[in-house]
């Protein structure tokens, strides 16, 4: 499959802070999920690829163009920030249309592609009410509504998924994988690895400005496992404790923060660590 | 070539047209605007208590209409309202965008970023001209409320009102170019308007070119002597076609600089 989106040597300074280095991937049609805790450079890397700011350098192309100085490409492109900020005086209506007659559509073909973007979200029916009235999750809808309503190629979701409450976030998971469905390309990006898993199998790991893996979930998975994990303990006796670790070989090395309370454990299985801690605690 | 020039020149007036609508549009509905209505009515509450001095006054020499309204509500738009709305609007055209966090909405748009400064530069400033009008309209008939059949009489309200348009033009422009480097923009803004512009004008020579009131100045006929023929003092006037070219370079360049550093920066929208 062609990559629709390709970045070389992409790097990016804030003076003498690192946001980005040296990224060289490329992305093909499909939902790609962008994973790393946060400052790990995800936000960085999006706004570069929707040339919102410029590479220090390397370069980004999509679809074969060159994004910088390009902004005849933002047709082809849907962005939805991270922030939860908004045009507040105006109604989803209002907000949305007036962002569609950006791209230079006739009045009747905005009107026709906002009331199909908002009916896709399910805001129709509140689309006559301010939007600083909205709930968050409805707000979460509204900027998505305004990232697919010009019909792009290509969706870049900065964390769409922060804020939203379990239902909000199956709704906005399901309009991610219906417009995936379309044969479209989606790069959404999040510090949390389940709500990564439940849109996508296609992962990139980042951290510290850098590129750690990229491919599979479950090859990312194993990545995760095969490295081990310190995980602070606070508890009122972190010596007991610490003997009951002693006798279990997944555990590698223990310390005692500076903290009388605290005890610091090494663990190369995760998940079996935090199964004895529930069990112990029970 | 020149007919790739002239798809982008169309193209970039097109974005530009578009950003405007979508500003003014979003200015026409801000609680700014609304508020600022009410401010540039304020004059109007001036003309009308000298309005009532001119009824109720004993007094044989109580002011003219007409000169009250060239030499109190004039001065009074010239060298606050005007300054107030141009600081209000002009900075927000760009710093409203990375203080509201909105600015992604409109940079990952098909439009060049000089349209959106443009656009919005364009819809900041026809706002605050349309009320200021309204409140000059208004203190204008109240201080005429006697005369107001005489069209010839509106001569001065339309030469009064293109002089401070031209004021809003230029002063946006600057307020522009603030706004879209500076953080504390209204600060330096306000240094500007009431250090600078205040005092720069009545230094003689050629330093009192160094203030955009000077060139609007210029345009006014020279103020009918009087108790409060003072307060439109000016030193020595520029020829009204010259200040009218100072003032198109001044917009132009501030407006020039706006563009290129809002094309040319990267605005921190965190926290």
């Amino acid at each position: 499959m062609r990559a629709v989106i390709e970045t070389r040597k992409l790097s990016k300074w804030y003076g003498n802070v690192l946001g980005l280095s040296d990224v060289t991937l490329e992305i093909e049609p499909g939902i790609s999920g962008l994973l790393g805790p946060n400052g790990a450079g995800k936000s960085t890397f999006l706004k570069l690829l929707t040339g919102q700011i410029k590479p220090s350098l390397g370069s980004v192309t999509i679809l074969g163009e060159k994004v910088k100085n390009n902004f005849a490409i933002f047709s082809k492109i849907g962005f939805c920030p991270e922030h939860d900020s908004f045009y507040e005086e105006i109604t989803g209506w209002e907000f949305l249309t007036q962002l569609l007659s950006l791209h230079g559509f006739a009045a009747s073909e905005v009107k026709i592609k906002a009331e199909k973007a908002l009916e896709i979200v399910d805001l129709s029916q509140d689309k006559d009410r301010l939007v600083r009235a909205y709930s968050r999750g409805m707000r979460q809808r509204l900027k998505f509504a305004q990232a697919i309503a010009h019909d792009p190629e290509i969706l870049v979701l900065d964390e769409p998924l922060a804020g939203l409450d379990p239902l909000g976030k199956r709704k906005v998971i399901r309009l991610i994988k219906e417009f995936k469905s379309q044969g479209r390309t989606i790069v959404v990006s999040s510090h949390v690895l389940p709500e990564i898993e439940a849109l996508t199998k296609t992962i990139i790991l980042i951290h510290q400005g850098k590129i750690f893996a990229t491919g599979d979930i479950h090859y990312i998975r194993d990545l995760i496992e095969s490295h081990p994990h310190l995980v602070s303990v606070k508890c009122a006796e972190p010596r007991r404790l610490a003997s009951m670790f002693l006798t279990e070989d997944y555990i590698r090395n223990i310390n005692f923060g500076p903290d009388p309370r605290t005890l610091v454990v090494e663990t190369k299985n995760r998940d079996k660590f935090f199964s004895l801690l529930l069990s112990l605690i029970v | 070539m020149k007919s790739v020039t002239k798809q982008s020149w169309r193209h970039f007036l097109g974005s530009l047209v578009r950003v405007c609508s979508f500003a003014f549009f979003l200015g026409r509905k801000s609680k700014r605007t609304k508020f600022f209505l009410l401010f540039s009515f304020l004059p109007a509450a001036v003309a009308l208590i000298i309005r009532f001095h001119q009824v109720f006054s004993e007094e044989k020499r109580a002011l003219d209409g007409s000169y009250a309204f060239s030499n109190i509500i004039m001065l009074f738009y010239l060298q606050f309202i005007i300054l107030i709305l141009a600081l209000f609007f002009g900075t927000s055209v760009c710093s409203e965008e990375v203080e509201g966090k909105t600015l992604p909405y409109l940079i990952t748009r098909p439009i060049p970023k000089s349209a959106v400064v443009m656009g919005k530069y364009v819809a900041y400033t026809a706002i605050p001209v349309v009320t200021m009008a309204l409140g000059l309209l208004l203190s204008f008939a109240v201080l005429n409320v006697d005369r107001l059949l005489s069209i010839p009489m509106y001569k001065i309200y339309f030469q009064y009102l293109g002089v401070l348009t031209l004021g809003l033009i230029a002063y946006s422009a600057f307020f522009t170019f603030l706004g879209s480097f500076l953080k504390r923009s209204i600060f330096v803004g306000l240094l500007f308007s009431f250090g600078w512009e205040n005092v720069i004008q009545y230094f003689p020579g050629s330093t009192q070119r160094f203030a955009i009131v000077h060139y609007l100045k210029s345009f006014l006929p020279s103020s009918p002597s009087g108790r409060f023929s003072f307060l439109t003092f000016r030193l020595e006037p520029t020829r009204p076609e010259i200040a009218l070219l100072a003032l198109g370079l001044i917009t132009a360049v501030f407006l020039g600089f706006a563009c290129l550093v809002f094309s040319l920066k990267e605005y921190n929208l965190e926290d």
